[in-house]
């Protein structure tokens, strides 16, 4: 259920509409695959043999799993890629769209919640749904710029329709003076 | 593997410490495809966005913690729930230190222990970022918690708040 800040009048219309709703929707961004998760693993040098030995995965998940730290990144998109395959949605899309509605260019993440259902495997196609769990009202930030919070919930699931996850982010936007 | 019959509320997990390096930032912004500029453009980070540096996504900073729980715990651990609050940017140069300790443990029945950690990122001296995580341990056999399917896979939340 979506919260609405106490001074509605503040919030574009467009903004209001998508209270309650699931605004964005990502489905076949990619294909898991062990290569992509590898590279995950090798960032954060994470060598738990579930991500990368078969013959200790088979004992305890069947196959190997993706690290499900990386869930969400199964429907970031290339940042190239020809462009009849393109959805040409940025990193959390709605986010941006709630940034470039209520004037607010600048935005990083202050909070983030993973509930990890399902494990992602090798073949698997991630879709997922980014709706507004609140938006904060507006307040004036201590250099005369103006700063609002929000949150954002993203249920992932396969192309079973099984739960894989539940994502939830929480922003702190700024505008500078 | 981890014996959670001798588990106890306020075990300390091995510390995990990382010379964080803007390869470090970058190869975690690339493998989870996030190309916003504040996590690979120095000038942009900077003169932009008013930050002392390219930062860490929470992506990678997910990653680490992820990695330093199943360190201790093994490949039989699951992790249920993780969820962090970043508090201070973590930046090329600094010394990554993350620290954490068992907070809770929650029997679920004879197969499967739910353990609750509270876990802290410095970067140098500085506190950056706070998490709290459930992880779901077997008691005897190794597999049980990955068996757990869909209908009685329920994460507990041993730890409500980062």
């Amino acid at each position: 259920m979506s919260t609405l800040p106490e001074n509605m009048s503040t919030l574009p219309e467009k903004v209001k509409s998508w209270m309650g709703e699931a605004v964005v929707r990502v489905d076949g961004v990619l294909v898991a695959e062990q290569g992509l998760w590898q590279n995950f693993c090798a960032a954060v040098q994470d060598g738990n043999p579930l991500y990368w030995d078969a013959r200790v995965a088979a004992c305890l998940t069947d196959t190997v799993i993706a690290p499900p730290a990386m869930l969400p990144s199964w429907c970031i998109e290339h940042d190239w890629c020809p462009e009849d395959q393109r959805l040409g949605l940025r990193t959390l899309e709605l986010h941006f769209m709630l940034k470039d509605a209520l004037g607010l260019p600048f935005g990083v993440v202050s909070e983030v919640e993973l509930e990890f259902h399902r494990p992602v495997r090798s073949g698997d196609v991630i879709a997922a749904e980014q709706s507004i769990r609140y938006i904060q009202d507006e307040k004036k930030g201590r250099n005369g710029g103006v700063n609002r919070r929000w949150g954002i919930d993203v249920p992932y699931k396969n192309q079973d329709g099984a739960l894989v996850g539940v994502q939830t982010l929480h922003f702190f936007s700024y505008r500078k003076a | 593997m981890l014996n959670v019959n001798e588990l106890q509320v306020g075990e300390r997990i091995p510390e995990l410490i990382v010379d964080v390096s803007t390869k470090t930032i970058v190869m975690g912004a690339a493998a989870s495809r996030d190309w916003q500029p504040l996590h690979h453009d120095p000038g942009w980070a900077i003169s932009e966005a008013g930050l002392p540096g390219i930062i860490m996504n929470n992506y990678t900073q997910a990653g680490w913690i992820s990695r330093f729980i199943t360190d201790w715990c093994g490949p039989n651990g699951r992790i249920g729930r993780l969820r962090f609050k970043m508090q201070k940017p973590i930046c090329p140069g600094r010394q990554m230190r993350v620290e954490g300790h068992v907070a809770a443990i929650d029997r679920d029945d004879d197969a499967l222990c739910w353990v609750g950690l509270e876990l802290t990122v410095h970067a140098d001296d500085v506190l950056a970022t706070t998490a709290t995580a459930t992880v779901a341990l077997p008691v005897s056999e190794p597999g049980a918690a990955w068996r757990r399917g869909d209908g009685h896979w329920q994460p507990r939340d041993l730890c409500p708040r980062a």
